[in-house]
């Protein structure tokens, strides 16, 4: 039986790199075997890893360190913005056009946090398939599940609403789904 | 193999003995030295010979990219200085959860500290400019209301209307005005609160223009 074992340089690049969820982008168990070497000739991966660790990553560390230094103390914080939820579009009476108004803004910051959900489900399932190789469509079968439910849903609702969507458009066309599915009905 | 270095130095020997090319006919035709002329290869003490080299002029082009890495360095490196003295000294901000019972100033939801100064030297917050933006839609609202009104309706029973005026001009027209009077005076409110430019700029009365006729044009 082989013994598995993590390259040093990765176990400091782990250490010192990780700002993402363990649980969603687990690393993938390590295959490289512990070395048995019988040639007396140097091993090239691990000169060109020395060679990165030297002249790149070692100065970049340092400096980084350096300023890190400079600025310690007196460290300013930045929030995110927390807003409060409005009467939506079919909650306002007609001709109340400030109600308008603030329904669309509240539309349209849904409109990108909506955005946003797909950019992270799809990058899970990047991760995942390159983590998995040519295995992937087995492996990552709940990355994959989530995805497609995610962008059907994203594309029933906002869909071909184009660049000057708003919320009336996406109101309206909730309004032709709900029609088509009666008819079907 | 052999014949080929056998070829070559036949075609050698021919070569040496083409009539056309013949430098010298002397008598050591058949041998392989070669015949030493009293020419004597120059060695210069400098960096050779100077040369007036003909080419079409590159002073347009070399004037154009010098004016360039002028400009654009001018602004370019007080800038790029700026940027890393305020990324090494300064420093972007941390992410922190907003703390119980306080209110963030608007500056504070940016990261990049030049970004905090400009929202917060020169933009006003966003809370600030959602309220005009409102406002401003409740005035256009209300405008667009007013010049829709029904006619068959008597004007003084409006209430919206009734709110922009005092109490006596509220009991004046409660009764007795006419659409035309509430029109002029609909009118005068938009000239007073600004409805466009040219209502904006206050001008003399115009009963002050003489319109007599006058001796000379230009009076």
């Amino acid at each position: 039986t082989t013994v598995f074992d993590i390259d040093n340089n990765k176990k400091y690049f782990i250490e010192h790199h990780i700002n993402h969820d363990k649980d969603v982008y687990p690393e993938p168990p390590s295959r490289t075997p512990v070395e048995d070497r019988q040639s007396s000739l140097p091993n090239p991966a691990l000169i060109l890893s020395k060679l990165f660790y030297y002249s790149v990553d070692l100065p970049v560390t340092t400096f980084r360190d350096i300023v890190e230094g400079i600025q310690s103390g007196k460290k300013s914080h930045y929030y995110h913005q927390k807003f409060r939820r409005v009467p939506e579009l079919t909650q306002c009476q007609e001709g109340d056009y400030v109600c308008y108004y603030e329904a669309e803004m509240q539309w349209r910051r849904d409109y990108k946090v909506d955005q946003e959900i797909v950019k992270v489900i799809q990058e899970r399932l990047r991760a995942c398939q390159q983590r998995e190789g040519p295995s992937y469509s087995q492996n990552c079968y709940k990355e994959l599940q989530q995805f497609e439910q995610v962008s059907k849903a994203f594309q029933s609702r906002y869909g071909d609403l184009g660049a000057y969507a708003s919320a009336r458009k996406c109101l309206m066309k909730q309004k032709e789904r709900m029609m088509a599915e009666q008819q079907q009905a | 193999m052999v014949g080929m270095s056998l070829l070559r130095t036949a075609a050698a020997f021919t070569a040496r003995l083409n009539p056309l090319k013949r430098t010298c006919q002397s008598s050591n035709l058949l041998s392989r030295t070669v015949a030493r002329s009293e020419q004597v290869v120059v060695r210069y003490g400098s960096h050779g010979k100077r040369m007036f080299i003909i080419k079409p002029t590159d002073f347009y082009d070399r004037r154009f990219l010098h004016l360039l890495k002028y400009y654009i360095l001018l602004a370019g490196i007080p800038v790029a200085a700026l940027v890393t003295f305020v990324n090494i000294f300064i420093g972007e901000s941390e992410l922190a959860e907003i703390p119980e019972g306080y209110e963030p100033e608007h500056w504070e939801y940016y990261k990049h500290p030049i970004t905090r100064w400009i929202a917060r030297t020169f933009y006003d917050s966003p809370v600030k400019d959602y309220e005009k933006m409102m406002a401003l839609i409740q005035m256009e609202a209300e405008k667009a209301e007013m010049s829709q009104w029904d006619s068959h309706m008597p004007p003084g029973f409006h209430p919206k209307y009734l709110k922009l005026c005092s109490e006596d001009e509220q009991s004046f027209y409660r009764f007795g005005t006419t659409w035309g009077q509430l029109q002029l005076e609909v009118r005068r409110h938009m000239r007073e609160k600004g409805d466009g430019p040219w209502f904006q700029i206050q001008t003399l009365d115009k009963n002050l223009i003489d319109h007599s006729p006058k001796s000379s044009p230009d009076n």
